[in-house]
């Protein structure tokens, strides 16, 4: 009787023991997969906070470069480096390297807000945002910027994940489309687009607003322009 | 001193339980946490990743304005600097706009309907958003260069692009890396496997001299009418 009571009692304690160092282990893993998504988020950050330093160095320079060509221009007088300028800013414009200023139509879309049984439903996709800057060109839009990334004829668009990977950046949702055309024409073209009524419909918010003499920004170029032109050959006629 | 085993024993069982019951919880809660640190720390290198990348790039370009600025700080004879440097701005600029004919690697595909499926403005646009998300350079549908306000839409049986009808065979060329664009298009999935559904007739050729035409300067499809520089 005691012999049996002693191995039902090793038995308990030993089950305790096991659950206890489990636990236990448990608890230290946890904390070092915490520490490393931690440590990520704050590399990550501190990558961003570099970005946007070199992103305000290259701004200056660009000015500083900009006023050095001007100043020699205007100093010296000279008609063939005047005109050359002159071109260069009127290039740059067409570009899209240049704020512009104009009216348009401003468009902000929001997710919904509850999802049903297919999430896909209510989120927003690439083929959602491609789908109206096409609408927009097709009416005339001159300029279109997506969250403040101007949109060029290469402009990437695709989906990652909840966020929309945009030219080189990743934008989370609410996409504020800027279009600068007419926007009387604009605001009823994309008001009327069958996609944006399937949108509304799941509870996606589609805002549209006209807007006069807004600022669309200039197509930040961050890449060395020699590697860019590297790959190309530019064929004269 | 049976009492005193008896209530030993209660009481090692109470915490036996109690450890069992915070055990089986406490594992629970940790694999939906894992699942989720999962999730966000892939999606945070990646990010991290692309973070680093891009600005390797803005250092890149940084050094190269730098370099321009000191050279025209301090060359004595600016003069031929200075008008290469206009020059190459102008020309930078208009390849990124567009307007002039380049050449390089990259794709040619052409695409015809083979079947009772027409080839739709919508079928082309959506391979052109492929070839786009593939980091091209240049890209042309029937040698109408794709430039920022370059349009495609539905024109009765064709399609129309900066404002010309085209007609098939629709021949899409494209500036960039082949093999990742090729890759893009062949996804499971994706536009190519969709044109087979739909029974088109597409052929896909790498070539080392592509060559897309410019789109055409008159103001009809890079148009300005409405846009006001704002000066820096």
């Amino acid at each position: 009787m005691v012999k049996t009571h002693r191995i039902l009692m090793f038995m308990v304690f030993l089950l305790l023991g096991l659950l206890i160092s489990l636990q236990f282990r448990g608890i230290i893993n946890n904390q070092e997969g915490n520490i490393s998504v931690k440590e990520m988020a704050a590399r990550l950050e501190a990558e961003e906070a570099e970005g946007r330093k070199l992103l305000e160095t290259l701004n200056s320079l660009e000015a500083e470069w900009s006023q050095l060509l001007n100043n020699i221009g205007s100093r010296q007088r000279d008609p063939e480096i005047m005109e050359l300028i002159r071109l260069r800013d009127y290039e740059y414009f067409r570009a899209g390297l240049t704020n512009v200023r104009g009216d348009g139509i401003v468009i902000t879309m929001q997710d919904a807000q509850t999802a049903g049984d297919n999430i896909e439903d209510y989120i927003i996709h690439d083929a959602d945002i491609t789908g109206i800057l096409n609408e927009l060109r097709s009416n005339g839009a001159e300029a279109i910027s997506i969250n403040g990334e101007r949109i060029l004829g290469t402009s990437k668009l695709v989906c990652a994940g909840p966020t929309i990977f945009l030219n080189k950046s990743r934008y989370p949702p609410p996409y504020v489309i800027k279009a600068i055309g007419d926007p009387d024409i604009l605001y009823d073209a994309i008001d009327q687009l069958p996609n944006v009524a399937v949108m509304r419909l799941y509870g996606i918010r589609v805002d549209i607003r006209k807007e006069y003499d807004m600022v669309i920004e200039k197509y930040r170029l961050y890449e060395s322009v020699d590697e860019w032109l590297s790959t190309l050959e530019v064929v004269s006629e | 001193m049976k009492l005193f085993k008896t209530m030993a024993l209660t009481l090692v069982c109470l915490l036996l339980g109690i450890a069992v019951a915070w055990q089986y919880n406490s594992v629970n809660a940790n694999l939906v946490l894992a699942q989720y640190e999962k999730k966000n720390l892939s999606q945070l290198v990646e990010e991290l990743l692309l973070e680093r990348e891009n600005n390797e790039k803005l250092r890149a370009r940084i050094e190269e304005l730098q370099q321009e600025v000191a050279a025209l700080k301090n060359d004595e004879n600016m003069d031929m600097k200075y008008v290469e440097d206009l020059k190459k701005a102008v020309l930078m600029a208009r390849v990124m706009a567009g307007l002039e004919t380049v050449k390089g690697t990259g794709l040619v595909i052409t695409v015809e309907s083979g079947g009772q499926i027409r080839v739709r403005a919508s079928h082309i646009q959506e391979l052109l958003n492929e070839l786009k998300a593939s980091d091209v350079q240049a890209i042309s549908v029937n040698d109408e260069r794709i430039v920022a306000t370059s349009e495609v839409r539905e024109a009765g049986d064709y399609i129309m692009i900066n404002g010309r009808q085209l007609v098939p065979p629709y021949t899409i060329k494209a500036i960039g890396d082949p093999d990742k664009m090729e890759k893009s298009l062949n996804l499971m999935g994706g536009v190519l496997a969709k044109y087979q559904i739909y029974e088109f007739n597409v052929s896909l050729e790498k070539n080392d001299n592509v060559v897309i035409p410019g789109v055409r300067d008159d103001g009809t499809v890079i148009r300005t009418d409405r846009l006001t520089p704002v000066v820096q």
